[in-house]
C-alpha cells in the first residue's frame, strides 16, 4: 500500500440516505497518486450516489472526504472543478455544432484579439494540448457532430486536464464505444496515469475493470464489500463479490440437429454492406454473429427485420418465402428485435410499463379498436411472473425499473407476439451482473420452447456464452460458421480480422 | 434484497405507488391530486373565482355560455391540435385551412348555387385535402413540420385571398336550417349550438386518443419514433391521420363559425393556429410530443377565454387583453409545471 502522504482522495465512513433507503452506509477508501480505482456494483449498489457525493451534486450525511489532505465537501461539480476532481458521465456534455477547439475553451478566459476569440491561438494551443496531454493529433476545427463517440470523450478529457483535474471519474465510459476505440481509450488513460492523473473507473464490463484497473473497490448494497488487489483479480471472484452468491456460468444442452430450420437466407446482398450471406437457424438455437464493426453484422441483423431494404436474396421462414420491406412486416412475419440501445430505440419513456410492454401488439391491432387495457393488464401481470421482473405497478412509469428489468421488458413485448426468431443486438448492454445472468437463462429457457434467437454482440464473452453456433462476418461475408466446439475466442477474432 | 431502483437517484422518481393510494378520504384526494389534469383543472378554477369575486356577473348562466360559445371553434381546434402534438408534430396552418373551408363553402352556396350542405361538405372536403398535403410534405420531405406547415398557412391563406378575391362572402339570400344547425341554434332552449358540436368532436377525439389503438400509437410514435417503428408501427400513416384530423378540426370549426356569423372573411382564424398551441400547452401537453390529455387541453381553452371574458366583464382596455392572456399562458403553464413536480416528487 502507498503510504498516506500520497492519498490524493480519503473517503471516511462516509453514509447517505434518501427517505427509507440507505443508499451509503459507512463506505471508506482511499485513491493514491497515480492510481486507477475500479468501482464495481450493481444498479443500486451505491456507486452513483457516491460519485454524485464527489461531485458535488449530493452531500453526505455522515462521514468525511479528503482531497489533497485537505478536507473537501463541494457545494456544487463547479466547485469540485476547481478543486481538480472532474466526473464523466454517461452521457457527455458538449455542444455538437460547436468546433473541439470551442468546446474545450469554452467557459474559460478565451484568448482575445480586437476583442474577439482570437480563434488561431486556440485552435494552435488545442493541437498542443492533444499532443502533451494524449501523444494525439487532432483537427481542432472539426465539429463535434460530426467525430465519433470516442473522439467526443477524448475532447472532453481534454478540456477536464486543461482545467488542471488530478481526479478523473469515468462512469461507464465505454459503452458507447467500439472494441477498438475502447482499447484506445484505455490506453490514453494509462498514459495520463503515468503523467500524474488519478482515475476511478465505474463500468458494467468487468473484464474492462479487471484489464484498467490497479485496484477494484467492490459495492453492495450501500457497503463496501471488498478491494481487490490486481494479483487477486479473477472474474468468478468479482462477480461472485458483486452479486453477494456465487454465480455459476449458464450452461444448457445443445438442442438435437433434427430440430426443423425455422429460417433460412440465402445470398442476401446489400452493396456496401455484405453480400451473399447464406445461413440457417433451427428451431431452438441461438446464432451468434461476430465480426468487428463495418463488418456488416450490425446492417444483416437490421436488414432482417426491414430496417434496410436488402438488394438480392431469399428469406424463408417456416419454409415459406418472405419479403421483408419494414418492421411491420418483419413483425407479421413473426421477428422480433431487440435494439443496442435501450433508452433511445426501445422504450417510451413517459408510457408506462404495461404500454411499453404491450406495444408491440397494439401496433398490430386495428386503429379504431379499443385499446385493450384488461390484455395490457393481464399481460403485464403474466410475464411479471414468468421472467420475474420486478415492478410494483403496471401503471408505474418504465424509467421505475432497473435496466435488467427494462430489458425484460422489452423481451416480453416480443415474447407476447409469439415470434419464431427474436434478433437481439447487444442482449445485456448496461445491465448488472445478476441480471445479465437472468437474461441468459431466460433466454436458454425460451429456446426450449421453441423460440430461436440471432444475437449480436461486440463481446466475444456473450457470444461464447449464448450462441450454439457462430458466425463470423468478415468485410461483409460470411467468413465461416462455428459450432460450439470450435468457438473461441481465439478462433472468432482470427476468423473476424483475416 | 432490497434493490433501490435506479430512478431514485436520478432525480426522476415518480409518484408511483401513491397514483394506487389507499381509499378513504385521504385516499380520495390523493387521487384526485394525482390525476393527469388536476393541476391545470385547479388553475383554471383559481381563475374563475377571482374573476367571479371581482365581478358577480362572471358566474351567470348566460355568461358561462356566452364564454363557451366563442371558444368553441378554438376548442375544437386545439384538441385535435393536442393529438398532433402528441404525435410529435405540429399545424401552423389551421387558420388557414379554417378561412379557405369557410370560403369555398360561401363561395359554391353563394355564386354556384350548391346546396349549402353539399357546399359545406366540399368545404371539409378541401380541408381535408390540404391537411393531406401537410401529413404528406411533412412525412415525405422530413421537413420540421414548423416549418413545412408556415408555408402551407402562407399558401392557404393566399387560396382564400384569392377565391374570395379578398372580400367577405354574406348575405345568404335563401331559407335553410344550416345556419341554425351549425352555429345559431340553441340546444334545451338555452345552450348555444357551437357548445353541442365542440362536446361532440371532444368526446369523439377524448375516445379515440385515450381508448383506442390508434392513441396508443399516436403517443408512442411522438415518445421514441424509432422506437414506435421497430415495434412495427407505421409512424408515417400515423402522423398523416394526424395531420388530417387536425384539418378537420379546422373545417368543422370554419362551417360553425360560417354559421354563427352567416358570413366568411378570406382573413378570418389569422392567429388562430398560436393560440391553438397556447390552449394545449397550458393544458400539459408537452411541445417534444408523448404526453398530453384532450381534457387538458379543453381546460387550457377554456382558461383563455376565462381571462378574456373576465377581462371585458372588468370594463379593461380591449387593448391590453392581447398582453394579459400572453401573461395568463406564461403563469398557468407555470403553475401546472409546479404542480406535476410536486405530484412526481410526492413518491
Amino acid at each position: 500500500m502507498s503510504p498516506l502522504s500520497a492519498d490524493l482522495l480519503r473517503i471516511e465512513s462516509v453514509s447517505k440516505r434518501f427517505g427509507a433507503v440507505q443508499a451509503l452506509s459507512e463506505v471508506s477508501f482511499c485513491v493514491s497518486q497515480q492510481e486507477i480505482v475500479g468501482f464495481a456494483g450493481e444498479n443500486g449498489a451505491g456507486k452513483s450516489t457516491l460519485i454524485k457525493i464527489l461531485a458535488g451534486i449530493h452531500t453526505a450525511d455522515q462521514g468525511a472526504v479528503f482531497l489533497n489532505q485537505k478536507p473537501y465537501a463541494p457545494k456544487d461539480p463547479n466547485a469540485a472543478g476547481r478543486a481538480g476532481l472532474a466526473v464523466f458521465h454517461q452521457e457527455i456534455p458538449i455542444c455538437p455544432h460547436l468546433s473541439i477547439t470551442a468546446n474545450i475553451f469554452l467557459g474559460t478566459q478565451m484568448p482575445k484579439r480586437h476583442f474577439m476569440p482570437d480563434w488561431r491561438v486556440m485552435e494552435a494551443r488545442c493541437v498542443d494540448l492533444y499532443r502533451v496531454l494524449l501523444d494525439e493529433d487532432v483537427n481542432p476545427r472539426a465539429l463535434i457532430r460530426d467525430v465519433s463517440a470516442a473522439e467526443r470523450q477524448l475532447a472532453l478529457l481534454v478540456r477536464v486536464l486543461s482545467r488542471e483535474a488530478k481526479l478523473i471519474i469515468l462512469d461507464e465510459p465505454t459503452t458507447a464505444l467500439t472494441p477498438p476505440e475502447v482499447g484506445r481509450l484505455f490506453r490514453v488513460i494509462q498514459n495520463l496515469r503515468a503523467k500524474g492523473i488519478s482515475f476511478i473507473f465505474v463500468s458494467h464490463m468487468l473484464e474492462e475493470l479487471v484489464e484498467l484497473s490497479d485496484r477494484i473497490v467492490v459495492l453492495r448494497d450501500g457497503r463496501h464489500i471488498g478491494t481487490l488487489a490486481r494479483e487477486a483479480f479473477e472474474l468468478g471472484t468479482l462477480s461472485g463479490m458483486i452479486a453477494g452468491r456465487t454465480l455459476t456460468p449458464p450452461t444448457r444442452d445443445l438442442p438435437s440437429s433434427e430440430q426443423r430450420t425455422v429460417l433460412d437466407v440465402r445470398n442476401l446482398s446489400l452493396t456496401g454492406h455484405f453480400s451473399s450471406v447464406t445461413f440457417s437457424l433451427r428451431a431452438g438455437e441461438i446464432l451468434g454473429i461476430a465480426g468487428l464493426t463495418g463488418s456488416g453484422r450490425s446492417v444483416l441483423v437490421r436488414s432482417l427485420f426491414g430496417l434496410h431494404k436488402v438488394e438480392s436474396g431469399e428469406v424463408t421462414i417456416n419454409n415459406r418465402q418472405i419479403r421483408i420491406r419494414s418492421p411491420h412486416d418483419a413483425i407479421r412475419q413473426g421477428i422480433g428485435y431487440i435494439p443496442e440501445d435501450r433508452k433511445t430505440l426501445g422504450l417510451f419513456p413517459h408510457q408506462d410499463i404495461k404500454t411499453n410492454l404491450y406495444i408491440a401488439r397494439t401496433a398490430q391491432r386495428a386503429d379504431l379498436l379499443f385499446k385493450d387495457t384488461a390484455g395490457m393488464r393481464d399481460s403485464a401481470a403474466s410475464m411479471k411472473k414468468e421472467l420475474s421482473i420486478k415492478f410494483r405497478h403496471e401503471d408505474d412509469l418504465i424509467g421505475s425499473l432497473s435496466g435488467g428489468n427494462q430489458q425484460k421488458v422489452l423481451l416480453s413485448r416480443w415474447l407476447l407476439l409469439k415470434p419464431a426468431i427474436i434478433l437481439m443486438n447487444e442482449p445485456t448492454r448496461g445491465v448488472d451482473v445478476g441480471a445479465k445472468k437472468e437474461i441468459y437463462d431466460l433466454m436458454f429457457a425460451l429456446t426450449l420452447r421453441g423460440f430461436s434467437f440471432i444475437i449480436t454482440s461486440s463481446a466475444i464473452e456473450e457470444l461464447l456464452v449464448l450462441s450454439d453456433r457462430v458466425l463470423v462476418m468478415n468485410r461483409g461475408r460470411v467468413r465461416t460458421i462455428l459450432n460450439r466446439a470450435e468457438a473461441t475466442k481465439e478462433s472468432i477474432i482470427h476468423a473476424a480480422t483475416t | 434484497m432490497q434493490r433501490l431502483p435506479e430512478s431514485t437517484y436520478a432525480g426522476k422518481g415518480r409518484a408511483n405507488d401513491a397514483r394506487h393510494p389507499t381509499s378513504g378520504f385521504r385516499g380520495a384526494w390523493s387521487r384526485a391530486f394525482l390525476m393527469r389534469d388536476f393541476g391545470i383543472a385547479v388553475v383554471a378554477l383559481l381563475i374563475g373565482l377571482g374573476f367571479s369575486l371581482a365581478s358577480p356577473v362572471f358566474l351567470s348562466t348566460y355568461n358561462l355560455l356566452n364564454l363557451l360559445r366563442q371558444t368553441a371553434e378554438l376548442g375544437i381546434i386545439a384538441m385535435a391540435m393536442t393529438m398532433l402534438i402528441i404525435s410529435g408534430e405540429f399545424d401552423l396552418s389551421v387558420g388557414a385551412i379554417y378561412a379557405v373551408t369557410g370560403v369555398v363553402t360561401g363561395l359554391l352556396a353563394k355564386r354556384f348555387g350548391l346546396e349549402i350542405w353539399a357546399a359545406a361538405i366540399c368545404g371539409l372536403a378541401s380541408a381535408l385535402i390540404l391537411g393531406l398535403l401537410n401529413g404528406l410534405l411533412v412525412t415525405t420531405t422530413k421537413i420540421n413540420s414548423f416549418i413545412a406547415t408556415l408555408s402551407t398557412m402562407m399558401v392557404y391563406r393566399g387560396i382564400a385571398m384569392v377565391l374570395s378575391q379578398g372580400q367577405p362572402i354574406s348575405s345568404f339570400q335563401f331559407e335553410t336550417a344550416f345556419f341554425d344547425i351549425m352555429g345559431r341554434g340553441k340546444g334545451f332552449g338555452t345552450i348555444p349550438v357551437p357548445i353541442f358540436w365542440m362536446a361532440a368532436w371532444g368526446v369523439l377525439l377524448f375516445l379515440l386518443l385515450h381508448r383506442t389503438a390508434f392513441g396508443v400509437k399516436l403517443y408512442a410514435t411522438g415518445d421514441n419514433p424509432e422506437a414506435a417503428t421497430l415495434a412495427g408501427i407505421k409512424i408515417t400513416q400515423v402522423k398523416r391521420v394526424g395531420f388530417l384530423i387536425t384539418s378537420l378540426a379546422a373545417g368543422l370549426a370554419g362551417l360553425v363559425s360560417l354559421g354563427y356569423l352567416k358570413t366568411v372573411t378570406p382573413t378570418q382564424g389569422t392567429g388562430l393556429e398560436l393560440e391553438a398551441i397556447a390552449a394545449a400547452v397550458i393544458g400539459g401537453t408537452s411541445m417534444a410530443g408523448g404526453v398530453g390529455s384532450i381534457v387538458g387541453t379543453f381546460i387550457g381553452t377554456f382558461i383563455m377565454a376565462e381571462v378574456r371574458t373576465g377581462l371585458v366583464l372588468l370594463g379593461t382596455d380591449a387593448y391590453i387583453q392581447d398582453a394579459f392572456v400572453g401573461l395568463v399562458i406564461a403563469l398557468a403553464v407555470i403553475v401546472n409545471i409546479k404542480l406535476t413536480d410536486r405530484r412526481n416528487a410526492k413518491g
